[in-house]
């Protein structure tokens, strides 16, 4: 365990550099030697974007892979991804709305995407706990519901948005490129703090893994244990798609790689998964802005690294 | 610890589940919960442990009306539902202690709890197997691990031995047992009535949401009890110290009566092929011979005499009475001797009757210890009746008869 551990951390610390150093305006090479050297213009693109950008990164691969692990175990579905209360199409409809209505500056997407995908998370939780066919059932359909609802939305705001239809659609497709340390600075508390809430619940979500009734019997309070998860999950995916649009597939392949590493055990599983985040999405990033033909859109091609790897450790069984 | 469950009623949309159910477990009794399926069994653990909320009555432990976080503490509860999961063994019965002791992760000491239930349970070297991967037994065994690693005052389990084995069942049991002889109280819901006969010191009947009989198990297990309970016929039988119910297949033709002249074994078979479809009696027998002994199993109409000793006037008088309530007689394969010449009497009377049917599959001579006299009625018997070589072929003169009827 210390050994993988270990290996995470020089991952993440080997993602950073490339991070910092890659990039289609200089090469590694150009990037230490002007650090070393002191030259102000690679120190400036290093700081105020190459940092924020592959921070932001980091931040937002922790986010989702640690939300889709809890949301795994909420749910006891290994299908479920950190989107299933909607957050990914309630946050479309927020940022398209503030596009279409021409006042997407930096603040104003983040925090129209971050409030609409809150609401639409409390809008699923509550029309799926009432349901008649129990909460997990109620949540998950409630969710496929609201979101089909949305997505029909958004389709219909990105027609009607005409010009700008592109940066709406580029939005949703999820991308780093406009990584500022504003964005950085907006999500990271909302991000540490509900990580850190999951972390140290570990013990709880072990016993969430049993059932309803064997949680209780070993002294939990599900209910409110469970209103207090899917209140964390929401803020803690809101927060990772505000600043970065919807990329998908994280949280359901990170935390299934660890798992058939680790085990199920969420003191193991949710550290490892953590640090798997952190270092996958910055290395996805640099691919994604290392194409010639431009930048291309994180979320596809979180989908077709991640995919073929986990189908290997699949057949491998790890 | 001592549990008191006080007039406690449970409504589920809209349906009555337990009607003000009243029942009382004292410290270091295993009390068994039979009840058929959808009795409300389950409902009563639930309720007991907090999980549902009655809407009348109340739930005390030593007294005291305890919150749900508060019972974990006390009780242990194990659900009937095995849960389907990868955590490694011991991950899993440290759980038992975590959320009741350390709150948030567990210390060297829930380690060391956790340890030992393992060893209780004799599942100690399967710390790190993964749960999902081990037999039912098992898991069953593991999930006891983490009741034990709770320390609970009080265990509350739901059918801990469904689906398990027979060798499985035992263990389980045995394991329960023990813990309750260290002075835990526990309540076990049961589908099997000889397991809970064998190791309840309490037995509580439930029907329809309803307490039927509460006691120790030769109070409960009677068979009136079990057939108001589950509407089945059983018998119940002594084994040791203990009791053994044994379920009689129902009866198909009530109407068609069969008596059976038999002694000694001679109609054993015939008693067990017979007594599942037709209304059986036998007679005239001696008490503990091995036919009457199958007649007490099956529970046919007997008529029979002191061990030992010849067949009585009165005895006679009954034999030919039943004869006559009779549709069918069987002269079995039986030895006459003087004792009982006179179900040969019997016999003849059955025949003039014509409703006689006789197997003689031993040539009569030599199962004949009473001379001529009985050889002549043997042989008048015969005439009048239908006669048969195989014991075998009874069922299709019964058939024949049957059609004609």
């Amino acid at each position: 365990m210390r050994k993988l551990i270990l290996a995470l951390i020089i991952l993440n610390v080997l993602s950073v550099f490339l991070g910092l150093s890659i990039g289609s305006a200089i090469n590694p090479a150009e990037s230490l030697y002007g650090l070393v050297h002191g030259k102000e213009t690679i120190k400036s693109l290093i700081l105020n974007y190459r940092l924020p950008r592959t921070l932001t990164a980091m931040l937002v691969g922790a986010s989702l892979s640690i939300a889709g692990c809890t949301m795994q175990a909420f749910f006891r579905n290994p299908l479920a991804d950190p989107y299933i209360l909607g957050v990914s199409s309630g946050a479309s409809v927020g940022a398209a709305l503030a596009i279409l209505l021409g006042i997407a500056t930096t603040y104003n997407l983040i925090f129209m995407a971050f409030i609409t995908s809150i609401a639409t998370a409390t809008l699923v939780y509550k029309l799926g706990k009432s349901a008649i066919i129990g909460e997990s059932y109620g949540i998950l359909l409630a969710g496929i519901a609201v979101a089909s609802f949305l997505s029909g939305l958004t389709a219909i705001l990105i027609y009607m948005a005409g010009e700008s239809m592109h940066k709406v659609v580029f939005w949703i497709l999820g991308s780093f490129s406009n990584s500022k340390w504003e964005k950085f600075l907006f999500s990271a508390p909302i991000s540490c703090i509900c990580i850190a809430y999951i972390l140290i619940n570990s013990w709880k979500l072990n016993a969430i893994l049993l059932g309803d009734e064997h949680a209780i019997s070993v002294g939990l309070n599900v209910s409110r244990f469970r209103k207090r998860l899917v209140t964390v999950i929401s803020l803690l995916t809101s927060s990772a798609v505000a600043i970065s649009g919807v990329i998908g597939f994280v949280g359901i392949i990170i935390p299934h790689t660890m798992r058939l590493i680790v085990g199920e055990s969420h003191q193991r599983l949710l550290i490892t998964t953590l640090f798997l985040g952190s270092a996958f999405m910055p290395i996805v990033d640099i691919i994604a802005r290392s194409s010639i033909s431009g930048e291309l859109p994180i979320g596809a091609l979180t989908a077709l690294i991640g995919a073929p790897f986990f189908v290997y450790l699949l057949r491998r069984g790890v | 610890m001592k549990l008191e469950v006080r007039g406690v009623k449970i409504i589920l949309s809209g349906k009555e589940i337990l009607k003000d159910v009243e029942i009382k477990v004292n410290t270091g009794e295993l009390v068994a919960l039979l009840g058929p399926n959808g009795s409300g069994k389950s409902t009563l653990l639930r309720t007991i442990f907090g999980i549902l909320k009655p809407s009348g009555g109340v739930v005390l432990l030593d007294g005291k009306n305890l919150s749900l976080e508060d019972k974990a503490k006390v009780l242990g509860y194990l659900p009937q539902e095995t849960p389907d999961v990868g955590l490694s063994v011991i991950d899993l019965v440290v759980l038992g202690r975590v959320l009741t002791r350390s709150k948030i992760r567990p210390n060297s000491k829930d380690i060391e709890a956790a340890i030992k239930a393992l060893k209780s349970v004799n599942m100690h070297g399967y710390e790190d197997r993964r749960f999902r991967e081990l037999s039912g037994g098992e898991k069953q065994k593991v999930l006891l691990a983490r009741l034990f690693a709770q320390t609970p005052k009080m265990m509350l389990l739901d059918e801990p031995t469904a689906h398990l084995d027979i060798s499985s069942q035992i263990e389980i049991m045995d394991l329960i047992k023990r813990k309750v002889r260290e002075g835990c109280s526990a309540i076990v819901a049961i589908h099997d009535i000889n397991l809970a006969a064998t190791y309840a010191d309490k037995i509580i009947m439930i029907k329809d949401g309803k307490v039927i009989e509460a006691g120790s198990p030769r109070e409960v297990l009677t068979p009136k009890t079990i057939k108001d309970v589950y509407n089945i016929d059983v018998i119940v039988k002594n084994h040791g110290r203990y009791l053994y119910i044994l379920p009689i297949h129902r009866r198909d033709d009530k109407k068609f009566r069969i008596h059976i002249i038999c002694g000694g074994g001679s109609g054993r078979n015939l008693i067990y092929n017979l007594s599942n479809k037709f209304n059986i009696s036998i007679g005239v027998v001696n008490a503990l011979d091995s036919d009457w002994e199958a007649a007490i199993e099956t529970q046919c109409e007997i008529i029979d005499e002191v061990p030992f000793s010849e067949i009585s006037e009165e005895s006679f008088s009954r034999n030919i009475k039943a004869i006559e309530n009779s549709d069918l007689v069987i002269l079995a394969n039986l030895t006459i001797g003087k004792g009982n010449i006179k179900n040969l009497l019997a016999a003849k009377r059955a025949a003039e009757l014509k409703k006689l049917l006789v197997i003689d599959s031993t040539p009569f001579d030599e199962r004949n210890f009473a001379g001529k006299v009985a050889k002549e009625i043997f042989n008048d018997v015969k005439r009048n009746s239908i006669v048969i070589k195989k014991e075998e072929e009874v069922g299709n003169v019964i058939r024949r008869l049957l059609d004609r009827r």
